[in-house]
């Protein structure tokens, strides 16, 4: 039983592999689709479906599978990708553990990597292993200061802290402890929650015993919606802060009259219609909103989506430079790829002008952030 | 060609195909072997032992965090007066791991494992819970985003950190875990975890430390699991807590389920299935129902459906059978010359062996027993009769240590025996057979019998898995076929055994003449169904009381006595009569017949050692009046 | 923590408990008559809130499409099950795999009510046919397995249903439009009316079930079957209906649970296995047999949870689930279980 099952995976393997040999470009995008980042997963995953299928004259080949949000998953998807399909490039993952997990298997396997997840540690700092991974989200602690600032700014003095028990909000709190004691701003309340909880009363009901001045909530999709309601529904009277993760539709359906003036740091591409007509990332943004909704309907766009979109345009430039030099499918292709996104200058994308260095694999600068609040169930570009 | 040669066939050429296989495919390999540790370990946990346990992931996260917590610690390093990158961290971390875990197994288990019934799975789930979250909020742990740059694992300098040679460790460790519990499992203590499952209360009475040997299994499957962690660990080179969560303790489950849970190969195989349907279903799915979806999971779980229903008992029993029908049985081990086994001197006849002084037994209000005295010398025959619900069981029970007496005082071999378990009257040479001949269904005679003289036994755990034991297994298998053929089956032993019908012999193993419970239990898929055992089975189980006695008299045939035999029940009591035996044996069963019954409660005499002799009715009543109708059951405890 | 706090503490333990209850409750009942260990219960309520949201917000819900199927594939299994020449109870068939169905589809695709009790009305009618669909065609065949057989069987089931939510309701949760926007004042703790329409449901269904199981003769003959299967069968209980009850009972006991608690939360398409495990907690320390203690062991993991989340909101799983032993462990040896043969 054991030799029959070997036999047809070798045989699979083979078939696959020849198939893959035909100078085409495949790309391996592994991304969470179910599990609990599946409201992040999905998006990204209707993006891929977008992208370009020719570049030059070669064709493109997306190849998608889901890891589930699980870390061994995405490292034997990465496996699967580079040995079976050999694929040019991997996207993926859409959370950081998994990102962090994959970033051994690309640098033995000399492929180049972008990721979509969020923590700077999946680039920072760039070593020999690093070197061959890129991500296109802003950095946790681009973000965090932009709140941090606009706090100080507005003369808060504590802040108490609620997020996800987990990646996610672990990595939030490490960085906005980092951003607010530049700026001089306690943390009064350090509370977590699951994802998947019915009720934050207990957290809510500690948080106000400590009477902060906001609240920052650090969740990514509807369940960001649960604390701030709470907090609204025992008289909470502050301001509330919400992460990028909050940045689509469904968090305004679900959280209704609760979250007007919420106020919030996302990428530009979530108010691209508002943004002034010369910013440098409108176009970019809404060529890519007017994709996404064509095919997913509107008002589906999310910014997670937008974080794959950019990949998708990193690569396509960077592909573009590297067929100059080798044919897909080779080792020196790959690296040729991988020099090129290193390369890559003032490429505009949804969510900011990316520029990357040897030592800045991340490439977005100030442009790539913009302060958002909600008023009257939509979001408002704040100036 | 039996089945042996075909498992070694596959293992060489597995290792002959190894340099040649793809990338993938050791890759995939990789997985399926650290999976198969742990489900080996739930098969002999829940398979066997009978112990349902959901928190397996969360062992195998404390070995894969032990070790990369070790490989990674400046502050290990440091006091262990190594360098940073050394190549003994990963082997300091295993032995920690396994610390570790043995310790919290070990805590656990005395813990949760005395919980009975549905309170233990659900103790599996809470502390499987317990340690995920506590992984994720650990910072020198990394915290739910993880600890990465575990080094790779190096053996004798040779690095394992490609997957191709580390694919090779995993499998000989596999293979290696494989063989030491199987020959765990072929052993005398095997079979006395095998007896865990369908029934303490005879496993103690044959001597069995139930609780410590339930103890045993868990820290062992625990120590499986903290073993494929280290290997995981040292493979992906990077941990955070979502491997270690409930979702895939419940998948490891699965594996063994669906492999089948009481076979260690059922354990490889349901890891190969699962590991191989799910990386099918992601290859060809999109293709078959369009990538707009995420299908894997319906029709993976479709799947499981399906194959549950078609085979409940797993997927190994359905291939063994197949491939039984071409293949050869395997033939009986060969054995050394054995040893010889310890057996209590004989206590001279007249003496008294077991005295019970004004035992009381009380259930809240009811009292089963009261104020019963009982003198049994040795050499003699007691017989204790009685109607349904006269409390001759309750009374058996508290004079071979089941239960304890709620006053009164029973004394074996001049010692009091006020609240000690069963296992030390077994100590003392107490055998017991029970009313409901608790056999062990999917098992052969032989094994049945052997059981009982587990307590002549030395050998324990590591001698068994390193086949240590061979000469002493030689004694007691000696012992229960010579106990069989005293009891008159010997010739039959091997018509009612059932299990060799999972080694093909069906034709054989169906009875010549059929008991009208071997008729019914030969449903396709089961051996003896437990709680119909036939008319031998009260042979059977005097046999394996016997063994644990050392009983040495020669097989005599002997006509049964009438009452016994319209009874339908075996010959045993009446062979023991003429048996000088060193202790008592408790030979239970019920009368049946109401006429024979007497009429005024229990009462014992000392019945003259001839057969043929006629129960003589004396109207001593000595004992309460019993209550209407309370079903007799061994255990002696009143029904819900 | 003063004493406010902790009143407010104790009320959203309280509320939260009673929804564990309801689980709980429907836990034992399908354990005590078919011994499923239901794993799947969580996802009734989940697609009870779900598919309630999306009749509300005037789509249909996919759960209607998978009753369809399940119906269809039900009346093929009978169908199946007749030629084979086995007994087949067309009547109850035709309730559950038609008359259901039927009734639910018209309700969602053509009446399309809009007034809040009308809507709850056709979940309910939506999702309680589910589960005696499901009885029969995964769980009825095996009727005779091992109970860790059934239980694999009901995780299998429970991946199935998942993956079918996150299909159907997609990624994002969803809320519904509260049934009591009133807010009391009672000695200055507010107690919303939507927290007690969750502790009045649940003891008002208790009760009824409480009457039911007592004082009705098919109540009177689950309880029998749970006993001892073959005294009822002979007794002229025919089983398969007690399985078909049971399921129904508790799927339409995960179906109210959904109503409940969609108002206070949001629910998404995973939300039923945390919450099923916590009510399968609850049964447990009910030893899966009694009622009454598998009720207050709800309320006491509930309240459990929310002073845990109060004091260490991170480690407040490992809390709850670490006390959890102790009970379990007192429950074990308080009774003394009788040795269940393989």
């Amino acid at each position: 039983m054991k030799l029959l099952n070997k036999k047809t995976v070798v045989a699979l393997a083979a078939s696959l592999a020849a198939a893959a040999a035909l100078a085409d470009i495949n790309v391996g995008v592994t991304l969470s689709a179910t599990g609990p980042a599946a409201s992040l997963g999905i998006p990204e995953k209707n993006t891929i479906a977008l992208m370009p299928q020719k570049i030059g004259n070669e064709k493109v080949n997306y190849i998608v599978l889901d890891d589930a949000s699980d870390t061994t998953t995405a490292v034997s998807n990465t496996r699967k990708l580079i040995t079976e399909q050999k694929v040019d490039v991997i996207i993926g993952s859409t959370v950081t553990p998994n990102s962090l997990a994959m970033i051994d298997v690309v640098s033995e396997a000399k492929t180049p990597m972008i990721s979509m997840a969020a923590s700077a540690r999946i680039v920072e700092p760039v070593d020999d292993k690093k070197r061959w991974v890129f991500k296109t989200p802003q950095n946790d602690i681009m973000m965090a200061t932009a709140i941090a600032d606009h706090m100080a700014a507005n003369g808060v003095k504590t802040v108490g802290f609620v997020g996800f028990a987990d990646a996610y909000g672990e990595g939030w709190f490490q960085e906005f402890t980092k951003a607010a004691q530049a700026k001089g701003l306690t943390i009064a309340a350090n509370e977590r929650y699951n994802r998947t909880d019915t009720s934050v009363t207990s957290q809510a009901l500690k948080l106000m015993s400590v009477k902060p001045d906001v609240v920052l909530v650090a969740g990514s999709g509807t369940p960001a919606a649960l604390p701030q309601k709470t907090l609204k529904e025992r008289g909470y009277a502050g301001k509330f802060y919400q992460t990028h993760g909050v940045a689509n539709n469904d968090f305004l359906r679900v959280g209704g009259k609760d979250v007007e003036g919420t106020l919030l740091p996302a990428g530009p591409v979530l108010v691209a219609s508002q943004l002034p007509d010369g910013h440098p990332v409108k176009k970019s943004a809404l060529a890519y909103i007017e994709k996404y909704e064509a095919a997913n309907g509107k008002g589906s766009v999310s910014t997670f989506g937008a974080h794959a979109w950019d990949a998708g345009l990193l690569f396509e430039r960077a592909a573009g430079e590297a067929l100059k030099k080798a044919k897909p499918g080779t080792p020196e292709f790959r690296t040729a790829l991988r020099d090129a996104l290193e390369q890559v200058k003032d490429l505009p994308g949804a969510h900011g002008v990316f520029t990357m260095s040897p030592t800045d694999h991340l490439g977005l600068d100030q442009r790539g952030r913009v302060m958002v609040t909600i008023d009257s169930g939509a979001w408002k570009l704040m100036p | 060609m039996n089945r042996r040669h075909v498992v070694i066939a596959a293992i060489v050429a597995l290792a002959a195909a190894w340099p040649f296989l793809g990338e993938f495919s050791v890759t995939l390999l990789c997985y399926i072997g650290l999976y198969s540790m742990v489900a080996a370990g739930l098969v002999m946990l829940t398979g066997v032992a009978g112990m349902t346990s959901f928190g397996q992931a969360a062992f195998v996260g404390l070995g894969a965090y032990a070790t990369a917590w070790a490989s990674t610690s400046a502050l290990l390093s440091s006091s262990l007066g190594l360098a940073a990158g050394s190549a003994l961290l990963p082997w300091a971390g295993l032995a920690l791991g396994l610390a570790i875990t043995g310790a919290v197994a070990w805590g656990l288990g005395a813990v949760t494992l005395r919980l009975s019934g549905h309170y233990l799975p659900l103790a599996t789930i809470a502390w499987g819970l317990s340690l995920y979250y506590l992984f994720g909020n650990l910072d020198f742990l990394g915290g739910h985003t993880g600890l990465g740059g575990i080094p790779a694992l190096t053996v004798f300098g040779v690095s394992l950190a490609s997957t191709r040679s580390l694919g090779l460790a995993i499998w000989a460790v596999l293979l290696l875990a494989l063989w030491a519990l199987h020959n765990l499992l072929d052993s005398r203590e095997g079979r006395a975890i095998r007896a865990l499952k369908s029934g303490r209360v005879m496993a103690e009475s044959m001597g069995v430390n139930t609780a410590g040997q339930r103890v045993k299994v868990f820290v062992l499957a625990a120590l499986l699991a903290a073993l494929s962690g280290w290997l995981y660990a040292h493979m992906q080179r990077f941990v955070n807590p979502t491997p270690f969560n409930l979702n895939l303790g419940i998948e490891y489950l699965f594996m063994a389920v669906i492999g089948g849970s009481g076979h260690l190969w059922g354990a490889v195989l349901g890891a190969t299935v699962i590991t191989l349907m799910k990386q099918y279903l992601q290859d060809w799915l999109p293709t078959l129902l369009g990538a707009s979806g995420s299908f894997e999971t319906i029709v993976f779980g479709l799947l499981m459906l399906i194959v549950l229903q078609r085979f409940a008992d797993g997927l190994w029993p359905a291939i063994a059978r197949a491939a039984n029908r071409w293949l050869k049985p395997v033939p009986p081990p060969r054995l050394p010359p054995p040893v010889a086994l310890p057996t209590t001197a004989a206590a001279p006849a007249g003496q008294v062996v077991l005295e019970a002084r004004a035992v009381t037994k009380r259930f809240g209000g009811l009292v089963a027993n009261n104020a019963v005295d009982l003198d049994v010398k040795a050499g003699e025959i007691h017989a204790l009769i009685g109607p349904n619900g006269a409390g001759k069981s309750t009374f058996f029970n508290m004079i071979s240590g089941v239960d304890d007496p709620t006053e009164g005082r029973v004394h074996l071999l001049g010692r009091d025996m006020g609240g000690r378990p069963s296992r030390a009257f077994a100590a003392l040479g107490l055998g017991r057979t029970f009313q409901h001949v608790r056999l062990l269904g999917t098992r052969s005679v032989l094994d049945n019998v052997a059981l009982g003289a587990h307590r002549r036994g030395r050998r324990g755990w590591l001698a068994a898995m390193l086949r240590l034991d061979r000469a002493e297994e030689a004694a007691l298998l000696a012992e229960a076929r010579r106990q069989i053929e005293r009891c008159g089956l010997g010739a039959q032993a091997a018509a009612l055994d059932l299990a060799p019908r999972l080694a093909g012999r069906d034709a054989a193993a169906r009875p010549r003449r059929g008991g009208r419970a071997a008729r019914r239990g030969a449903a396709p898929d089961r051996a003896l169904r437990p709680g119909r055992p036939g008319r031998h089975a009260g042979c059977i189980a005097a046999a394996r009381a016997a063994a644990h006695r050392g009983d040495r008299t020669r097989a005599r045939r002997t006509p049964v006595p009438a009452a016994a035999r319209r009874a339908g029940r075996g010959p045993a009591a009446s062979r023991e009569a003429r048996a000088g035996t060193a202790a008592l044996a408790i030979a239970q069963r019920g009368l049946g017949h109401p006429r024979r019954r007497a009429r005024h409660g229990v009462r014992h005499e000392p019945r003259r050692p001839h057969h043929g002799a006629r129960l003589r009715h004396r109207h001593r009543p000595r004992h309460a009046a019993r209550s209407a109708g309370r079903p007799e059951s061994a255990g002696g405890l009143p029904r819900r | 923590m003063d004493f406010q706090i902790a009143l407010l503490l104790a009320q959203d333990g309280v509320v939260n408990g009673a929804v564990y209850a309801l689980l709980a409750l429907a836990l034992v009942l399908v354990f005590s008559v078919t011994r499923v260990i239901f794993v799947p219960q969580g996802e009734f309520v989940a697609f009870g809130a779900l598919s309630m949201a999306a009749i509300a917000g005037g789509r249909t819900p996919g759960t209607l499409w998978l009753l369809l199927v399940l119906a269809a594939l039900a009346i093929v299994v009978e169908a199946w099950r007749a030629r084979r020449g086995l007994a087949v109870d067309w009547r109850s068939t035709l309730v559950w795999a038609v008359a259901f169905p039927a009734l639910a589809a018209l309700l969602a695709l053509v009446v399309k009510p809009t007034a809040q009790w009308a809507q709850a009305l056709a979940t309910l009618v939506l999702i309680t046919p589910l589960g005696p669909l499901l009885y029969r065609i995964a769980f009825r065949p095996l009727a005779d397995a091992t109970v860790l057989s059934l239980l694999i069987v009901a995780v299998a089931m429970h991946g199935v249903l998942v993956g079918l939510g996150l299909y159907f309701f997609g990624a994002e949760g969803s809320r519904t439009a509260s049934f009591s926007d009133s807010r009391l004042d009672v000695s200055g703790i507010v107690v919303t009316g939507q927290s007690l329409v969750v502790v009045g449901t649940t003891l008002v269904l208790s009760a009824l079930l409480f009457a039911f199981f007592e004082r009705t003769i098919v109540g009177k003959a689950l309880r029998a079957t749970a006993i001892n299967r073959v005294g009822a069968r002979l007794m002229g209980i025919p089983t398969a209906l007690a399985g078909d009850l049971s399921f129904a009972l508790a799927a339409m006991i995960g179906a109210v649970s959904g109503l409940l608690i969609a108002p206070i939360t949001t629910v998404y398409y995973d939300t039923g296995f945390l919450m099923g495990l916590k009510g399968f907690v609850a049964a447990i320390i009910g030893g899966l047999a009694s009622y009454p203690i598998a009720m207050a062991g709800a309320v006491l993991v509930g309240l459990l949870e929310s002073f845990s989340a109060f004091w260490a909101s991170a480690l407040k799983e490992v809390i709850v689930f670490t006390l959890i032993i102790p009970v379990l462990l007192w429950r074990s040896l308080k009774s003394r279980h009788v040795e269940e043969d393989e």
